[in-house]
């Protein structure tokens, strides 16, 4: 073996070793770093939105959707590491505070992109109203001809009971060419009835039917299934009010309601519970003539 | 062996025309002669591989947008798509641009060309037109690509499809406007300087609406026409960024892109004018 080949030979091994010690070093050096509660630290973002406007120099649009994957990337894992229940519209828990700076940046980048409005709209007035009613409102301005995002708006007020004010944006939104005719049917039912369940089922099919982030149709999704379950409940609740007025007692097990069943059209399991509408069984108290939904099985939100 | 190859063309190539004898229309011709040997120098510098990085940057875009736009993919590869466009564009026209006078003096095939009857004009404005072919062909492909990226991600027929050709037509434009810019630095300056000279154009192009409104804050009188000025005398891009109109769907009207048009033409006429000026008192010795 010639001295040159040894020489090539002795390099590329102290290139494959070396770098193969450096990620052991790496892994080591891992391993001794005390752990950090992800929820507890943030990054901030170097750039307020004028600036980062200011120099995207055309490609605006693009760093808009680069902001919004951020704000998608940053709550999906703050979500990712909570342990427990979380819903998109009730995320007080995760200490989201750079996600309004987020959505302020890409908005300001490409006011005419809706869904971070949307997104804000939805997951903002959980955490912080006003944050939420004044980025949909900077929505509303800068596109308007975008009745969506009236109705988004709308939403934020009606979540915080103040009907007159969603009426009113119903309205606004219902003004707009293009706008669905239950907009303005909205307007009146804010006003007549702003708190019942018809309202509410109203507002989350609408939002299901028109909203193109998935996230959002699914949580539109789970409010639906949330009302159809209380429906369910209240006409449990009958049938085992009318079993205790002619019985004098409540029932032991679903299976004495068997009967009263059919006429509700509520789907049984084998047992002869009743099923949510997630397919969950329903839970009967016994002795209390009271119905719940089963906190370990169902997919439908408890509160 | 390349520079020998381009010697060759170059010299094939006026000898040619020379040959024509087209009297008034000569001009043209060799400066077209000059053109295409310009675009055939791109393709053999392999300036067209950038086309497999798009495509590369496209496909994996369509791909896997999807999961992480939260059902935007659309919007993203348009935005992607045309700012890739832009940037790639940009990329060649900074750095070939100022390349393209400056490699045939250094490989002394300036000489060959001038020893025809080859005016120093006809030679810029051939160069910058072969260049401006080049971008040509990459933004047609680029735009098809994009076209193709957005059938794959909507299943069939998109709108946006015929929204982003206008668009594109406006890059096309800016690109023509950078090109111009590099080869006027380049006919004076080095290669490096040029290309930092040009990226800083680009730059200020995009920032002319804030030159306006500096200019208007400005207190004193002086410093506001200064401002003004500078805000009419730069090239004004901003007015070429329609890509995120266009993943909206918005077409500019044809008011704008005729004027638009307009404006790059008068303002690469001017540009060439005084690169034409520049390097015709240039001395090569």
């Amino acid at each position: 073996m010639n001295e040159e080949r040894l020489k090539s030979i002795t390099l590329g091994l102290v290139v494959v070793v070396g770098l193969a010690g450096a990620a052991l070093m790496v892994r080591s050096i891992d391993a001794l770093r005390p752990p950090v509660d992800p929820n507890a630290i943030d990054e901030s973002l170097y750039l307020n939105e004028k600036t980062a406007r200011r120099i995207s120099l055309g490609f605006n649009g693009l760093a808009a959707d680069w902001y919004w994957m951020r704000s998608l990337q940053y709550v999906g894992k703050k979500i990712g590491n909570y342990e427990g229940d979380i819903r998109l519209d009730d995320l007080t828990n995760l200490n989201l505070k750079l996600l309004v700076p987020l959505l302020e940046t890409a908005t300001t980048l490409d006011p005419e992109f809706i869904e971070p409005y949307e997104y804000a709209a939805v997951v903002l007035q959980a955490i912080d109203v006003q944050q939420a009613i004044r980025l949909t409102e900077k929505g509303v301005n800068a596109n308007p001809n975008a009745w969506r995002l009236c109705h988004h708006l709308g939403y934020i007020y009606w979540r915080q009971g103040q009907y007159q004010l969603a009426s009113e944006t119903y309205g606004r939104g219902a003004q707009i060419p293009g706008a669905p005719a239950w907009m303005e049917a909205m307007k009146a039912k804010l006003l007549s009835e702003g708190g019942s369940r018809s309202t509410a089922r109203e507002i989350y099919t609408r939002m299901y039917e028109q909203s193109s982030d998935e996230q959002v149709r699914e949580m539109a999704r789970m409010h639906l299934l949330q009302l159809d379950s209380l429906d369910q409940r209240d006409g449990l609740r009958k049938l085992l009010g009318a079993y205790q007025a002619r019985t004098g007692k409540c029932p032991e097990s679903w299976r004495e309601l068997e009967q009263a069943f059919r006429t509700l059209r509520i789907p049984l399991d084998q047992s002869g519970a009743p099923l949510d509408p997630s397919g969950a069984p329903y839970v009967l108290k016994a002795g209390a003539c009271e119905v719940e939904l089963d906190p370990k099985l169902t997919k439908i939100p408890l509160k | 062996m390349n520079a020998q190859l381009r010697t060759l063309d170059t010299a094939e190539a006026t000898t040619h025309y020379e040959k024509s004898k087209l009297g008034g229309s000569g001009s043209l011709w060799r400066m077209s002669a000059i053109a295409r040997n310009a675009f055939r120098e791109a393709v053999r510098d392999r300036v067209l591989y950038n086309l497999v990085l798009f495509v590369l940057l496209l496909t994996a875009a369509s791909i896997f947008i999807g999961e992480l736009s939260g059902g935007q993919e659309r919007k993203v590869i348009v935005d992607l798509g045309l700012s890739a466009m832009l940037l790639f564009g940009m990329f060649i026209a900074i750095f070939v641009g100022v390349g393209l006078v400056y490699k045939e003096i250094e490989r002394r095939t300036i000489y060959a060309v001038f020893s025809k009857p080859v005016g120093r004009g006809e030679f810029l404005i051939g160069k910058y037109l072969g260049l401006c072919l080049t971008l040509l062909v990459n933004v047609l492909v680029m735009g098809v690509g994009v076209s193709v990226a957005l059938l794959y991600v909507s299943g069939g027929w998109d709108p946006l499809i015929p929204t982003i050709w206008p668009a594109v037509l406006l890059i096309y434009l800016e690109l023509m406007l950078l090109t111009a810019v590099a080869l006027l630095f380049s006919s004076f300056s080095s290669p490096a300087l040029s290309a930092l000279l040009t990226f800083l154009t680009f730059v200020i192009g995009h920032f002319s609406a804030d030159l306006k409104i500096l200019a208007v804050s400005m207190g004193s009188t002086g410093a506001r026409w200064f401002f003004t000025g500078l805000y009419y005398l730069l090239p004004n891009l901003a007015n070429y960024s329609f890509i995120t109109p266009a993943a909206h769907g918005r077409t500019p009207a044809a008011g704008f892109v005729l004027a638009t048009t307009l404006y790059a033409l008068v303002y690469i006429a001017v540009i060439l004018a005084a690169a034409t000026l520049i390097f015709s008192r240039r001395n090569f010795k």
